[in-house]
């Protein structure tokens, strides 16, 4: 079976419109074809350097991360203990068994400050959906010419070149009291004084981290639509599909696992995030990376373990909710 | 680690007059029996680390010239110094600390204590650091006041001084406040109560260090007359509760335009006319100046807050490293640094020795609060004070008789950090 009639295939099993449709069962002869191996070196050598870096450099000091996480700081250090203490302190807030307490019920502040974070970067991921896959598919569909495609591919990336702080910090003097946009306004009398609200407010803040950010989804897209076979597109027409049609039961299918690994890349360089906040937030907002900064500042590593290890499992309920919506494995 | 033989380090009378007197036996040994020595001897040379205060490449460079032997200094950001003076002890000789960590570093042992009579100059170390008055009438101020640490034991614990030990040989320190954009305030800014002030919603910053920024808010809220803390430098629950309760609403009616983290962003949120008002370190104020803004340093009537840094020696430092360690500590006492820091605006604890190394006109600014003679430089050669300018608070010791709070680590510094992320999130 081709490739294209696979594709055929996938498309006419696809269940209408419903997101990650079933995938195109493969007969035995192209699954042992794909999966059937030129003897070379063996397997565990190959995978050796990886595991050991894994081990080493993310096992380890996440297997260190949980078990500090019950230990006991002293104001200076921690000792060895098993202490739900930590834990108690992330969950409850001041007064939480105490019924009489007006906010006995009011989640903890870092629960609400892991809820932020969270906001800010579902908001973030819906920008970076909404912006990047038009560029993405501008990238791969309009443009036909291989070289030109590569060229403005380079083009998105220009702005990774320059360092993170650079492009984070490059907001300032367009969005100030005093920046770019408010001496337009103000040369053009459309406002008679400054607007505060672009620097130092949520939307400088969303917009910095979705341009930060939105290069990571503009990737993993382009080349999920760049792999969608021409053909299958000229079927459809040849059939009669409208241009939403195509797009409703070919490309946006089987795009699905750019947009979900594009996403999982935003939703988790967001979650993490903590510097951005400072420089175009004024740090008038706390993320849990602020707080884990904060506390391992002060030698509590205990407690900043804990939030990191909340914060890891707040990142892999998301990973596996995008995940559960996507099928990667079976996408691609 | 480079090995520059004493020889090398004839450039000063006071390198060699140390070299002459010093009590290093390891160092002459080595001199004189030349490499085949080498080998069989110790590590050689000082790693230093601090905050960009006292870590200047010129600082460590003169260093490494005047003691003939290499002191490499290492700047770093607050929470990356403070991780690394505490858990890696092994990775440094030479800690350029601050007194207000003292609660935490001193218990942890990982200093060890210097004792008094390694130090020439001791007994011209005022009184600041040694009973927490610079002068007779002097208020010792609230909080981590660096007397209460700087006395230990031959085994490193705090004591009610005077004692034959000291954790850390007092150097650098100065006493911050507001800086403020005087044509944008209109009038002079004289109390603290100003950065809660409603005539500057939106147009006021403050210090994101929970520690301090709570303490310049705590200095507002006393100054208004809302509430009078026991301790500034060291809040109970309920106080801080108070004082989060008070600010949360402020915060969310957008009185505060932002909280910075660094030198950079303080400097950059007065120059781009985000704010009027702010804490700042007083070095900014010259940098907002040099941009054409104008800044003037407030002296707050409620008094300054204050800060003490100085050189601790890693309690892993022994044999020659450690005669080492007290001549780069020597040599600090002696001067030449002083005089550097002094143009950056900071004091240092034997005045008389910054004085050897500052032209008059420089003494007179930095130190004794008179008018500047003539325009004056930074340590770089950056034209900084224009003549005639005058340093708010006057002199040093007029600065430093009205230090109302010292930084500080509170005991309930993890329920202050909670409630400051409470404030922020709010």
């Amino acid at each position: 079976m081709t490739t294209v009639e696979s594709y055929a295939k996938l498309a006419e099993t696809a269940p209408r419109g419903l997101i990650g449709g079933a995938p195109a069962a493969q007969p035995e002869a192209e699954v042992d074809r794909k999966y059937s191996r030129e003897p070379g070196f063996p397997v565990p050598i190959l995978i050796a350097p990886a595991g050991l870096w894994l081990i080493v450099f993310l096992l380890l000091p996440l297997v260190s991360i949980f078990i500090f996480s019950f230990w006991k700081t002293t104001g200076h250090s921690m000792i060895p203990a098993f202490s739900l203490e930590n834990y108690k302190a992330f969950f409850a807030t001041e007064g939480f068994f105490d019924p009489k307490n007006t906010e006995f019920l009011t989640p903890s502040v870092f629960i609400r400050t892991l809820w932020t974070t969270f906001r800010f970067t579902a908001i973030v991921m819906v920008f970076c959906l909404i912006l990047a896959y038009p560029m993405a598919y501008f990238l791969s569909m309009q443009v036909e010419n291989f070289k030109w495609q590569l060229a403005l591919f380079l083009l998105v990336m220009v702005p990774f070149w320059t360092s993170y702080l650079i492009r984070a910090v490059a907001w300032l003097p367009m969005l100030g009291r005093h920046g770019l946009i408010n001496e337009f306004l103000l040369s053009f009398h459309l406002v008679s004084e400054p607007v505060s609200f672009f620097l130092y407010s949520e939307f400088s803040y969303i917009m910095a981290l979705v341009q930060l950010y939105v290069v990571l989804a503009v990737g993993p897209i382009f080349f999920s639509l760049a792999k969608i076979d021409r053909t299958l597109l000229e079927a459809a027409r040849d059939m009669g599909a409208t241009p939403f049609q195509i797009f409703r039961e070919i490309i946006a299918p089987l795009s699905l696992p750019g947009v979900a690994i594009g996403m999982i890349f935003v939703f988790v360089m967001v979650m993490g995030e903590f510097a951005t906040a400072v420089v175009v937030y004024g740090g008038k907002t706390s993320t849990t990376g602020t707080v884990i900064l904060n506390y391992y500042v002060i030698a509590n590593y205990p407690f900043a373990a804990v939030n990191a290890i909340m914060l890891m499992l707040a990142m892999m309920i998301g990973v596996v909710v995008i995940l559960r919506v996507v099928d990667i494995r079976k996408e691609l | 680690m480079a090995y520059d033989s004493p020889g090398n380090s004839r450039q000063g009378m006071w390198s060699r007059r140390t070299f002459m007197k010093s009590t290093a036996a390891g160092v002459a040994a080595g001199a004189f029996a030349g490499a085949s020595l080498r080998v069989a001897e110790a590590a050689d040379g000082l790693r230093s680390i601090g905050l960009g205060v006292s870590e200047i490449n010129e600082i460590q460079g003169q260093a490494t010239k005047d003691l003939g032997f290499t002191v490499a200094g290492q700047a770093m950001g607050y929470g990356e110094m403070f991780s690394k003076m505490l858990n890696q002890n092994d990775q440094y000789e030479i800690a350029e600390g601050y007194f207000n960590d003292m609660r935490v570093m001193e218990p942890a042992k990982v200093w060890q204590p210097i004792p008094i009579k390694k130090l020439k100059d001791w007994d011209k170390v005022t009184n600041l650091t040694k009973t927490g008055k610079l002068t007779p009438e002097s208020n010792v101020g609230q909080g981590d006041a660096p007397y209460l640490f700087l006395w230990v034991d031959a085994e490193g614990n705090t004591v009610k001084g005077p004692s034959d030990h000291i954790i850390m040989a007092p150097g650098w320190h100065n006493a911050d406040s507001m800086g403020y954009n005087p044509k944008a305030t209109g009038r002079p800014i004289e109390s603290w109560g100003e950065l809660l002030n409603k005539e500057w919603d939106g147009k006021v910053a403050l210090l994101n260090v929970p520690q301090i920024g709570v303490m310049d808010a705590a200095l507002g809220v006393e100054a208004l007359g809302l509430k009078k803390f026991g301790d500034k430098g060291n809040m109970t629950k309920p106080e801080i509760d108070f004082l989060v309760d008070y600010l949360i609403p402020l915060k969310k009616k957008g009185h505060f335009r932002a909280f910075w983290e660094n030198f950079g962003q303080s400097v950059n949120l007065m120059v781009n006319g985000e704010v009027v008002l702010e804490s700042m370190w007083s070095p900014a104020v010259a940098a907002i100046q040099a941009e054409g803004v104008p800044c003037d340093y407030a002296f707050p009537k409620e008094g300054m807050r204050g800060w003490h840094g100085g050189l601790a020696i890693s309690a892993k430092v022994k044999g020659k490293q450690l005669d080492q360690a007290y001549e780069y500590i020597n040599w600090w006492l002696a001067g030449w640094p002083a005089a550097f820091v002094a143009r950056q605006g900071y004091y240092h604890s034997i005045p008389d020795n910054a004085k050897k190394y500052l032209e008059p006109a420089e003494w007179d600014y930095w130190y004794m609060g008179k008018p500047a003679a003539k325009d004056l430089s930074d340590p770089f050669g950056t034209v900084i004070i224009k003549k005639g300018a005058v340093r708010s608070g006057g002199s040093y010791w007029n600065r430093y008789s009205k230090i109302n709070v010292w930084n500080s680590i509170m005991k309930e510094n993890d329920y202050l950090v909670k409630r400051w992320t409470e404030f922020l999130t709010a």
